[in-house]
This record gives C-alpha cells, sequence and structure tokens, in this order.
C-alpha cells in the first residue's frame, strides 16, 4: 500500500483529493501548506507527495526547494489551477524545471490522476 | 489702354494704404478676405511698419489656415486670386517694382502653415500613443484580473469534477441521478475549457527561448481550439514533416495558432467551415513570396505555418491595414484589433515573416515564415536520443498521436521542452 501527501490550502479539493486517493486504495495523508508538510515530513515517509505550488504560508516551490536540498527522494507530483502569465510568477513549468516527477493541472479527471500516478509511483 | 474689368463681387475692400493704422480685422471677414487685404498691404504698403505687419498677419493667417484644416493646395489658391484681384483692381502697377513684395507674405502665410502642421502632427502622434499605451495598459489588467480568476475557478472546478466522479461510484447506472451526475460534468468541462482561453489571453509573453517543437505545439494547440470553436467548423492539421523544431517561446507559437485560427472561425460565415493548419519546410528565395518584411540569411533553412480557411475573405483595403493596431473588422466588443498586430509583432522578433492572401468569398490564408533549426526539417527520424528521466514532465499526449513515434526526442542533447 501506498502512502501519499498532499499538500494544498484548499480544503474542499484536499478532501475531495483524500476520498479519491484512498479509493484508490492509497492511504492518505494532507497538510495545507509547505511548512506543515515538512513538519510532517520529519516524522513520515510517504511514498509520493501531491502539491499545490500556490499557497500561502509555503508554497509549492518553497517545498520542492527544500525537498531537493534535503535530497530527499520522494517523487512530487505539482497541481495547479493556474498558468503561466503576468502575475502568476510561479506555476506549473516552474515546478517542471525543479524536477517534479509530473504536473498535473486543475482541475483533472480520475482517469487523468490514475495515469500520473501509476506513472510517477513506477520508479 | 486695355478695359479694365474690375470683379467687383470677388474683390476684397481695398483699405486706404496711407492710414497709419493697420487694417482692422473683421472677425466676419473670411480667410481669403483677409489675406486679400494683407496681400494688398503688403504689396502697396509705403510704410515699412505697415508692410511687416501684413506680413506678420500673414503668418498668423498660416496659422489659422492650419487650424481650420484648409488644404496646402487651396493656400496657393488663396494666394493667386488674391493676386490676381490685386493686379485687377491696379492695372498700371509694374511688376518689376512690385516683385519682391508679391510672393512675401504667401511664404509667411506657408512657413508658419508648416510649422503648425508639425506641431499638429506630433500632438496628435502623443495622443494616440497615449491612447495606445492606456488601452494596454488596460487589458494588461483585465489580463491579471482574468489569470487571477481563472486560476480560482479551476481550483473550484477540481472539486466539482472530483466530487462527481466520486459520486458516479455511489450512484446505479440506471438511476436518473447517474444521468445528472454526467450533465454536472459536460458542465464542468465546458467551465474548464472557459479556463483555458482565458488564461490563455491573459498569459503574458516572456520570452523562453528553447528548441520548440511547431508539430506538438500545433497539435496542442488544436486540442484547445477543438474545445472552443464552434463544432460545424472543421479543423485540420497537416504537417509534412513530423517534427518541426524552432527556437521559439511555445507560448507564443501557441498564441500565433490561436489568434489566427480564431480569426478564421471568426470570417467563416458558411455552414461547412474549413480551417486547416499547415506545416511544411519552406525553400527560402522563392519568387513567389508575396511580401516579406525583415531580411532572412539565405542559408537558413525556414518553416512555414500556415492558417487557411474557407471564410468570407478580405477586400484590398482590409489587406492592406490587418496589421495595423487596433484596426479591426470585428463587431465592438468582439475584438481589440490587436491580435494581427501582436502576431506581426511576435513573428517579427522571432526573424521571420508573415504574409497573406485572401480572395473576398473563397477565404483567406495567413503563412509565416520561420528560421527553423538546421537539420530540424528532414521528414526521415536521425537516431533517436533517449529521453532523460529527469526531463520535465509536461506531458503531450495530444501531440504524439499526430507525430511519428520513431522520430520522437530525435532533436540532440538539448533535451526540449516537448
Amino acid at each position: 500500500m501506498t502512502t501519499i501527501l498532499i499538500v494544498d490550502d484548499d480544503e474542499l479539493f484536499r478532501t475531495m483529493l483524500e476520498a479519491m486517493l484512498r479509493k484508490e486504495g492509497h492511504q492518505v495523508l494532507s497538510a495545507v501548506n509547505g511548512s506543515e508538510a515538512l513538519a510532517l515530513l520529519e516524522s513520515q515517509s510517504p511514498d509520493l507527495i501531491m502539491t499545490d505550488i500556490l499557497m500561502p504560508d509555503g508554497d509549492g516551490i518553497e517545498l520542492i526547494t527544500a525537498l531537493n536540498q534535503q535530497q530527499r527522494d520522494i517523487p512530487i507530483v505539482a497541481m495547479s489551477g493556474g498558468r503561466r502569465t503576468i502575475s502568476l510568477e510561479f506555476n506549473l513549468e516552474s515546478a517542471a524545471l525543479m524536477g517534479v516527477k509530473a504536473t498535473l493541472p486543475k482541475p483533472f479527471t480520475r482517469d487523468s490522476l490514475r495515469q500520473v500516478l501509476a506513472d510517477a509511483l513506477q520508479g | 489702354m486695355a478695359a479694365v474689368r474690375p470683379r467687383a463681387a470677388a474683390s476684397p475692400p481695398m483699405p486706404d494704404t496711407t492710414a497709419q493704422a493697420p487694417a482692422v480685422r473683421d472677425a466676419t471677414d473670411s480667410i481669403a478676405e483677409r489675406y486679400a487685404r494683407l496681400l494688398h498691404q503688403a504689396v502697396l504698403g509705403d510704410d515699412p511698419l505697415l508692410v511687416e505687419t501684413a506680413l506678420a498677419e500673414a503668418a498668423e493667417l498660416g496659422r489659422e489656415m492650419m487650424r481650420a484644416e484648409i488644404p496646402l493646395e487651396e493656400v496657393s489658391e488663396i494666394h493667386h486670386d488674391a493676386l490676381v484681384a490685386l493686379a485687377q483692381a491696379h492695372p498700371q502697377l509694374l511688376l518689376a517694382k512690385v516683385a519682391n513684395r508679391i510672393t512675401a507674405p504667401l511664404m509667411e502665410a506657408y512657413m508658419a502653415y508648416s510649422l503648425t502642421f508639425r506641431e499638429q502632427l506630433e500632438h496628435r502622434t502623443n495622443a494616440i500613443l497615449n491612447a495606445r499605451i492606456d488601452q494596454l495598459r488596460r487589458l494588461e489588467s483585465i489580463g491579471t484580473l482574468a489569470a487571477g480568476v481563472a486560476h480560482e475557478f479551476n481550483n473550484i472546478l477540481g472539486s466539482i469534477i472530483g466530487f462527481s466522479e466520486l459520486l458516479t461510484d455511489e450512484i446505479e447506472a440506471d438511476k436518473p441521478g447517474s444521468q445528472y451526475l454526467k450533465h454536472i460534468l459536460q458542465a464542468s468541462f465546458r467551465a474548464r475549457d472557459l479556463t483555458a482561453r482565458l488564461l490563455t489571453f491573459a498569459r503574458d509573453m516572456p520570452e523562453v527561448r528553447e528548441p520548440v517543437d511547431v508539430v506538438s505545439v500545433a497539435a496542442e494547440t488544436l486540442e484547445l481550439l477543438r474545445a472552443t470553436l464552434p463544432v460545424s467548423i472543421r479543423l485540420t492539421l497537416e504537417a509534412s514533416v513530423p517534427q518541426a523544431w524552432i527556437m521559439a517561446d511555445a507560448s507564443q507559437i501557441q498564441q500565433i495558432i490561436m489568434n489566427l485560427c480564431i480569426n478564421a472561425a471568426d470570417a467563416i460565415q458558411v455552414r461547412d467551415g474549413r480551417i486547416r493548419i499547415g506545416i511544411e519546410p519552406r525553400l527560402h528565395g522563392a519568387a513567389t513570396e508575396p511580401r516579406s518584411d525583415s531580411p532572412l540569411e539565405p542559408a537558413q533553412p525556414l518553416l512555414r505555418l500556415s492558417v487557411s480557411d474557407n471564410g468570407e475573405g478580405m477586400t484590398a483595403e482590409t489587406r492592406a491595414r490587418i496589421f495595423d493596431p487596433f484596426f479591426t473588422t470585428k463587431a465592438p466588443g468582439k475584438g481589440t484589433g490587436l491580435g494581427l498586430s501582436v502576431i506581426h509583432g511576435l513573428v517579427t522578433s522571432m526573424g521571420g515573416t508573415i504574409s497573406l492572401e485572401s480572395t473576398p468569398g473563397l477565404g483567406t490564408r495567413f503563412s509565416i515564415d520561420l528560421p527553423a533549426l538546421s537539420g530540424s526539417l528532414q521528414p526521415a527520424a536521425r537516431e533517436p536520443a533517449a529521453l532523460d528521466e529527469n526531463a520535465p514532465a509536461v506531458r503531450n499526449k495530444n501531440a504524439s498521436a499526430a507525430l511519428d513515434k520513431n522520430a520522437s526526442a530525435a532533436h540532440d542533447e538539448n533535451a526540449p521542452r516537448r
């Protein structure tokens, strides 16, 4: 059984993703921002992290940076509802450049989630 | 002595040139009448002060003529008529005596006229420029707002779509609820496409030039367009090469294709609308080149990206202005008129050229020639390079379907993004 850490500030979305992942047979941990995720990662070792990019109090980019620095080899899937625009500086493309395993633009369907998870967990 | 035919009607009232006071300006006098009077004064005036006053008034009249938007050729006509009237009133005048005075008022008027013209031109240009800058700023802030809204909206849609799919598992397929859920999902996908459109247009263009495969970008854009354009329009992509690599910002290529296709769709009034995106290598220096704006290296391989439609086409007049900023044939509120001028700017900044052919009633084809990366347009695949395992996983399922699989990732060690 795989354990997946969800990091997202949107409570409704987090609740949905938790339910969906549990239904897919995964164990789920969740955090509301990057800082909380890092604190959680001190005691936990999930098989995969699914993180939003833009969050108040420690966003996904900071989380990815910290994990890269710690050399924690946990595959990351970056999620975001935003795309590259004038105002949103950090985005899925920035995450992709930072070496995340996959990017998943929101909203996504269960099929695309399954596909991305299968690829990301394969190694 | 020849009979003098005074043209009383046309002749201005002649002031008493011996009077010390300058001609009193009657506000109701027409410019022509005032000019005739001052010419008289300048030619026949005994007092140098009177002549100077007349010349000063000529300059003032020149400015007024410009402000009254009297065309330049009429300025000469006014002088001509005044001169003829003067000659008729004073048939005894010897040219030799007054030659140096005859053209002086005209020259004064002319000089003031052209100076005022230049001032006005500068003023108008500034006004237009400021208006454009204002409009661009407004567009930019609308873009920022749109991007923020779309972002939030995508998050919300994420929950709606996710929960709906979860609920699908709970409801038996033959229950009406199952159908309702399908509708919720359909509506959500429509909303998702809408935010995608919003984001595409809110996007600005930070220049990130890297090797980009135009075929993949076009295929990806096509999917987005299919969700955007009316279903009655058939959208096809025809690429004569499996891949076509250029140095560019992929989002700019996408913007170019999106804009051209949306314009094409807007021009289509017929039932079976067709838009074709074409990608092919282009031999440089072909004699059929309709118009090219920037010089291209003769040895540079070129890629031709074209968008053609069977829409209403354009008149020669529209064709001539089509790349002008803020020129639009669309109804108010339907287009900013910026699309094509932005495309023109983008293409030029990439070292390419854009041209168009259009026949009213038959359709339009925009052709864009872009410098291709050397060796990137061969139809045969080169030895495939291994994909870097750590390469960013920006996936492109849509494009790969349209591509020759053997040719994928054939582009060197640059580890291109798409």
